[in-house]
């Protein structure tokens, strides 16, 4: 198949596409001058994927969760050990992560990168799970989750999750629990396995100054042999009500101060692709003008102390869902909520300043011109936008040309009481 | 390409590294203050980093501040502390839009100005720093201070050097102590940054692309330092044999126990016994290649994180993992065992050979970052050290397994400290 070259000539960047026959993508980004090269082979398969139809079958497959994130962890074992040896003996740091959407395997390397690429291919591409070493995970990944258990800021985010939505599994811990992964059989994880790591449902980004062509070839020659699923795989999402499941939640941890996340829920969902992509910078825009350092709302909450250096927002927008976050540390988190929601209030009479709105814009253009000198941010981005039908090269143009009317109504729209939660952690 | 410019003398101590690439969308500025790692100022210069970015004379507020900033294609400005050995750095770093990439030409030059506003002409009322902004300070360092223990990973890591150096400078935690934060007051306070300002030796290190006689005219012409008598900061001491093993146990309300060990390897980084020091280091614990990951995660599955590494300047050697409460003899043992391992010469060729390959490979990485590349060539200054990267890679391939078990012998348990689920009785 043909390859396709884009060039985004303000970032003075360009990438080459090529989809292979058996469905995989391979992107490639060339760096020039750079000493390290980066490669993720991804799945778009994380820890949402709760239930599915197996092509080929007729009921629903439910899973225990924290499932992806286990798959991810058993991917590491071959029969001969674990793959991490021969990463090693290349000098080239491997490593992998699961979120709600993705699966990503990884390494960075700074010499051999073409023996590095191909072991990342074939031991993703080569499950091998035994009774025995699926048990020996699960003492590992018990620990895992107890030290996310003992993480405040990991906590107040999900409790936050828990709050918003009642059915929709981002409320799940990507983990899961103990007791949810104590019941993880290898048949479990085969099923899994079998179902989304079809090369169909994946992708392979390469970041760095290596010879497109040799990248192209080399995964070229190694897909020959794996073929594509016939059928589609059917994932099933419970359709999640508009309206929020408790508006505050909270709980007690060994901590200094309470630490506190307001959270707005999204329900505008389901768009097309520029309706996304036009949403998400929106709402980043939206996120910076009302509660960045230069709002009047920042400066009174950090004059009053009722916020410190540690508050910060951010934005997700998935296909399926979407929530605001803003958060940080407070004496007083009820105090700053009140705060916020009163602030929308008034500019949501006064209205939005439209020379706030530009200097902000352009803010954010030298930001994002700023993640491209690191490789990783580029290949982390790449594929978790490229997943949501986005390619990061739109982002700065669709930036540029967002108009201040868009961004007036997605903060009529978004910044609503009635779909906003106050996640607190607070000392014990 | 990557230039390295031979560093240059702006006034006599303060020194202008240029490092010029063009692969960066930014350009990149920091500038550091050295200061002893001493108790009486320790957490004054906590507080000057963060009242110092709060207004300056053309900037009255953060607020104003943060619309300059912003304006100018989002600058980041950013002021911290940070310890390297019993140095205290107060650092200031300035990452700024090239101008190739957007509509202006002079971002660079007007970033320069904003930065050198905050550094060296602060806002000052009745002839100090405004009071609101110091107390507000005091209060959200006095928050950051008592907020340590909310990381407990870090927590528990940091209490191990504490303990273990108690009685030296290097157990002062950068962010200074609740105790003399309280005294601290807007006079004394502008009185330290004047003695900060005139006594400290400076670096500036500039990272990016440009002309280097334009940057160098650009650094002079906008940065307008006022240094006086320099006071130079002294080599810590790093010898030391513990005569017995200091055990700290401190309850905390968690799930899961964090264990800590603390080394004194006796070995100073001007020594040709470092380079095999780091390899011990990364063949014990720096990866999924190493005899911890190895044996006590993937065999006994103990932990999920286990590592051991190397602090250059205070020679020491630190093990961190979480475990379960009741695995702590265990784990301690199995930690142990490990480094009989090691000290006896059991690991292999190929544990030799990975180990090397991944620390060149993390030296030839920090060459894509910015800000590694800067603190890079500043902490190679403040040694005195003038090895190139190459020269860096070539110590490290030619390190023999005889020198790895050398270096082995010299290292001694200090201090183990355990963090704890409260009542709870092993």
């Amino acid at each position: 198949m043909t390859m396709q070259t884009i060039e985004n000539k303000v970032l003075k960047e360009k990438m080459f596409l090529k989809e292979l026959p058996n469905g995989l993508k391979v992107i490639f980004m060339p760096k020039e001058g750079y000493t390290k090269q980066y490669a993720i082979f991804a799945t778009n398969y994380g820890s949402n994927e709760s239930q599915f139809i197996i092509p080929g079958e007729k009921d629903i497959t439910k899973v225990p969760d924290g499932i992806a994130h286990f798959l991810e962890h058993k991917l590491f074992e071959e029969p001969e050990g674990s793959i991490f040896d021969k990463f090693s003996e290349l000098g080239s740091n491997v490593n992998a992560y699961t979120n709600f959407t993705s699966t990503c395997y990884l390494f960075s390397s700074t010499d051999r990168f073409y023996e590095n690429l191909e072991l990342l291919i074939n031991f993703v591409q080569s499950p091998y799970f035994t009774d025995e070493n699926v048990e020996k995970e699960k003492g590992i990944i018990g620990q895992e989750i107890k030290m996310y258990e003992d993480n405040p800021n990991w906590k107040v985010f999900f409790n936050g999750l828990k709050a918003m939505y009642h059915d929709y599994p981002v409320k799940i811990d990507i983990a899961g629990t103990v007791e949810s992964i104590s019941k993880i059989t290898k048949e479990d994880l085969y099923k899994c396995y079998n179902t989304f790591y079809d090369p169909s449902n994946m992708i392979v980004f390469v970041v760095g100054d290596v010879d497109c062509d040799k990248v192209c070839s080399i995964v070229e020659k190694n897909q020959k042999k794996k073929e594509k699923l016939e059928n589609k795989i059917e994932r099933i999402y419970p359709v999640e009500p508009d309206r929020i499941v408790q508006s505050i939640i909270e709980e007690k941890l060994d901590v200094s101060i309470p630490l506190f996340n307001i959270a707005f829920k999204d329900i505008d969902n389901d768009l097309s692709v520029d309706k996304i992509l036009r949403k998400d910078i929106a709402t980043k825009i939206l996120l910076d003008l009302l509660f960045g350092k230069s709002s009047d709302l920042y400066t009174s909450l950090y004059e009053e102390g009722l916020i410190n250096d540690t508050f910060e927002n951010e934005y997700t927008g998935e296909v399926e869902y979407g929530y605001s976050m803003l958060g940080g540390e407070s004496k007083n988190p009820k105090k700053v909520l009140e705060k916020v929601l009163a602030y929308i209030e008034e500019i949501k009479s006064t209205g939005l300043n439209e020379a706030d709105f530009e200097r902000i814009k352009s803010k954010q253009i030298g930001e994002h011109l700023s993640y491209y000198n690191s490789v990783e941010f580029i290949a982390t981005t790449f594929v978790s936008y490229y997943f949501k039908g986005i390619n990061i090269f739109d982002y700065l143009k669709a930036l540029k040309e967002i108009e201040f009317e868009t961004v007036q109504k997605r903060f009529h729209a978004h910044f609503c009481e009635e779909r906003c939660v106050l996640s607190i952690i607070s000392p014990k | 390409m990557l230039k390295r410019l031979k560093p240059i003398a702006i006034e006599k101590q303060i020194k202008l590294h240029i490092i010029k690439t063009d692969k960066f969308k930014t350009n990149l500025v920091s500038v550091y203050f050295q200061r002893p790692l001493a108790k009486e100022e320790v957490t004054k210069n906590a507080l000057l980093s963060m009242v110092l970015p709060r207004g300056a004379k053309n900037y009255t507020s953060s607020k104003a501040l943060s619309k300059a900033l912003e304006g100018l294609y989002g600058a980041f400005l950013g002021s911290d502390v940070t310890k390297k050995g019993e140095r205290n750095i107060l650092q200031f770093r300035m990452q700024l839009a090239n101008d190739k990439y957007v509509e202006d030409e002079n971002v660079l030059a007007k970033g320069m100005e904003i930065l050198n506003e905050v550094i060296n002409n602060p806002y000052i009322v009745e002839g100090s720093f405004k009071d609101d902004y110091v107390n507000q300070e005091k209060e959200n360092l006095a928050e950051r201070i008592e907020g340590r223990k909310n990381d407990k990973m870090k927590y528990a890591f940091d209490r191990c050097i504490e303990e273990m150096c108690r009685n030296e400078p290097f157990s002062l935690y950068p962010y200074g102590n609740i105790d003399d934060l309280k005294n601290i007051t807007s006079t004394s306070l502008y009185a330290h940054y004047k003695n900060v300002i005139t006594s400290s030796p400076i670096d500036i290190c500039v990272v990016g692309d440009f002309d280097e006689k334009e940057i160098e005219k650009l650094v002079t012409e906008k940065l307008k330092f006022n240094q006086k008598e320099v006071i130079a900061v002294k080599r810590e001491k790093i010898e030391y044999i513990p005569d017995e093993i200091n055990v700290v146990e401190e309850n905390m309300d968690i799930n899961q126990g964090k264990l800590n060990l603390g080394y004194r390897t006796n070995i100073p980084f001007e020594s040709a016994m470092y380079q095999p020091l780091v390899l011990y280091s990364n063949i014990l614990g720096g990866g999924p290649n190493s005899k911890f990951f190895k044996n006590i995660r993937e065999k006994e599955s103990l932990c999920y994180y286990i590592f051991s590494r190397v602090e250059k300047f205070k020679s020491l050697l630190l093990v961190g993992a979480g475990i379960e409460f009741e695995n702590y003899d265990k784990a301690v043992s199995l930690i142990k065992a490990q480094m009989m391992d090691m000290n006896k010469g059991d690991f292999s060729e190929e544990d030799i050979e990975s180990a090397k390959n991944s620390i060149i490979t993390s030296i030839r990485s920090m060459t894509d970052t910015p800000h590694m590349l800067a603190d890079f060539y500043y902490t190679q200054a403040i040694s005195n050290n003038e090895d190139t990267l190459e020269t860096m890679i070539e110590k490290i391939r030619n390190v023999e397994k005889t020198q790895i078990i050398e270096a082995g012998k010299s290292i001694k348990l200090d201090t183990i400290y355990f963090l704890k689920k409260k009542e709870e009785v092993r």
